[in-house]
């Protein structure tokens, strides 16, 4: 990833002091925008190294993970698509569905709760899941271990990245999650925008403006309000929202981790980041374009005891009951988040398959 | 008056716990208190009823102002023996409150905004507003900050308060 010399690039620190590393394992500095803010979250006890993040990139590609040794996660999240893989529900091992469609792989390094209903806490948490899911990769640690073991080229990897001459279970998710933080997407055109280094169209303009403003129809203020929920320059906050897909709750969704009432048929707000490449939208892969997901929250949006607050009540016309954006202005949001799009993410050598070049 | 809404807060009750027994895995919805507290605190809707209340006024989004009815933000602090009136002084100065909601949203203040021996205004956790128990997208907890001209930081559904020192 280039970043221009006009943002400022941050690194992480890390305390090495803290952890008894091996001492060849050098710092993985992962850069990002001053923009995104520095609300990331590294653990203590699992800091950036080359190292690991080498090892992760070479476990994120190993079908010896799973059960058949037929998938890996790229089977599921693939680089090209932004980490998805265009279907609505992708296959497990043994060929069963996931009951939710597979979730883009963008800036997780500032997310704390992960999946839909934000149930992993932390990345290393969030691995286990697919790694040892019966319908997923379908394989317990202690098998993978064992695999991982016959492959001596694996020894000296682990070796540099955890310093240890045995192969741990911690240390594979560990590695899984050290990859999969370096994962940064900012060099969409959105971000030259940002940086002053391209001039959007004039409808790529309106996009910005649309997706940001709450409507006021009353001072003339046309908006979508997307930004009060997907808001910000990395589109993205951590917050559990009903976006109105539906009034009756097939998967209840956050009510399910935190069993109150009022979470029934909440998820996570995800990230808009490469959203152009990341179809079919929502938890369950209910739209398969941009312009179908622009028409739900244009028209289409359920009431239930649980919608959003920040969906209702919202419109482009005094006293309308939704939001009333005409085709041109739809037209524009699309726009808009097709400049998420960042081709150097997703041809990025860093993130690639090791295991081809 | 005053007794009609007692009845149909108790009625509202009856109808709530009915529910909750009938689907047994649902919780019921609570305030945490916990951080730099001597006493971490789980205060339940029936727990704030008992408390005595404070009415306050706050800006919406809308441009009017409506009252909410609550237990002030101090009194709930203070039962859990966080440091504030005579104790906020020196390194109490710099500890924070951080208020979390249900649908992630987080809000912040420094404990000096919300003890009456700094500032006039009364932040409350509300249960009510213009004399009506909370809709059910906002309660059954809701921040009322009054004197802002933002509505931004009274957050819906407050499921917990922490107390921390800020350590930059
Ligand atoms: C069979 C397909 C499949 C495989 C294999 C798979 N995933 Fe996933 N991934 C999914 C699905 C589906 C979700 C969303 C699941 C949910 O929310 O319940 C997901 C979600 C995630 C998330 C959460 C993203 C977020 O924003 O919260 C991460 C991180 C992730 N996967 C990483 C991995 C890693 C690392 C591996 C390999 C160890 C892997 N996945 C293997 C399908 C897969
Ligand atoms: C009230 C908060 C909220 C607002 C406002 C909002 N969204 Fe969303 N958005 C969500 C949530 C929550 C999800 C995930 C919902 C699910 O899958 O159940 C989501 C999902 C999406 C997705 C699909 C993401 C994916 O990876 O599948 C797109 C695209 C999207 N929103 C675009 C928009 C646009 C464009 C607007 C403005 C017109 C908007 N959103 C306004 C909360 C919101």
């Amino acid at each position: 990833m280039r970043l221009s010399s006009t943002i400022v690039c941050i690194g992480l620190i890390i305390t090495l002091s803290a952890y008894s590393l091996h001492k060849t394992a050098k710092p993985y500095i992962i850069q990002y925008p001053a923009y995104f803010g520095n609300r990331i979250f590294v653990p203590d006890d699992n800091p950036e190294t080359d190292a690991g993040v080498a090892l992760g990139r070479m476990l994120f590609y190993e079908n010896a993970l799973s059960a058949n040794n037929k998938i890996s996660c790229a089977t599921c999240h693939k680089q090209e698509l932004a980490f998805t893989d265009e279907k609505k529900f992708s296959s497990g091992f043994d060929d069963s569905l996931q009951p939710r469609n597979t979730m883009s792989l963008v800036n997780l390094l500032w997310v704390r709760n992960f999946f839909w209903d934000g149930r992993a806490t932390g990345l290393e948490e969030q691995a286990k899941t697919p790694l040892t899911g019966i319908h997923e990769m379908g394989q317990s640690l202690t098998v993978s271990v064992e695999k991982l073991q016959q492959k001596k080229f694996y020894h000296p990897l682990f070796k540099n990245a955890f310093g240890s001459d045995t192969i741990g279970e911690d240390m594979i998710v560990k590695a899984l999650a050290q990859f999969v933080r370096t994962l940064v997407s900012a060099d969409s055109k959105y971000d030259k925008y940002l940086r002053g280094e391209y001039k959007p169209t004039q409808s790529e303009l309106n996009g910005i403006a649309l997706f940001y403003a709450a409507p006021d129809p009353a001072n003339n203020i046309r908006g979508a309000d997307c930004g009060h929920c997907h808001g910000g320059p990395k589109t993205y906050s951590e917050l559990y929202q009903n976006n109105g897909l539906d009034s009756v709750f097939t998967d209840a969704g956050r009510e399910q981790i935190t069993h109150q009432s009022f979470d029934e048929g909440r998820f996570r707000v995800v990230t808009l980041r490469n959203i152009a490449l990341t179809s079919p939208y929502m938890h369950d892969g209910r739209f398969k374009t941009l312009d179908e997901v622009i028409n739900h929250y244009n028209e289409h949006v359920l009431k239930s005891s649980t919608l959003s607050p920040f969906l209702q009540n919202k419109s482009n016309i005094v006293n309308g009951k939704q939001l009333d954006l005409n085709q041109k202005e739809k037209k524009d949001i699309v726009a808009f988040l097709n400049m998420l799009t960042d081709s150097s993410f997703i041809t990025n050598k860093n993130f690639s398959n090791p295991f081809l070049n | 008056m005053r007794c009609i809404y007692c009845f149909l807060i108790f009625f509202f009750f009856m109808i709530n716990t009915s529910l909750l027994f009938a689907q047994s895995d649902t919780l019921k919805p609570s305030v945490t208190v916990d951080g730099e507290v001597t006493k971490p605190l789980k205060l339940y809707a029936a727990d704030i009823a008992k408390m005595k209340h404070s009415t306050v006024n706050v800006l919406s989004r809308d441009g009017k102002e409506h009252s909410y009815s609550g237990v002030p933000v101090l009194e709930i602090l203070n039962m859990a023996g966080v440091t504030m009136g005579k104790d906020l002084h020196g390194e109490n100065l710099s500890k924070y409150l951080l208020v979390k909601c249900a649908d992630g949203y987080e809000v912040l203040f420094s404990l000096a905004e919300i003890d009456t021996t700094f500032t006039n205004r009364t932040v409350v956790l509300a249960d009510s507003t213009d004399g009506k128990l909370l809709p059910s997208d906002r309660g059954p907890f809701q921040l009322a900050v009054p004197g802002e001209k933002k509505p931004a930081r009274s957050c819906f559904q407050v499921t917990e308060f922490i107390v921390k020192f800020a350590k930059e």
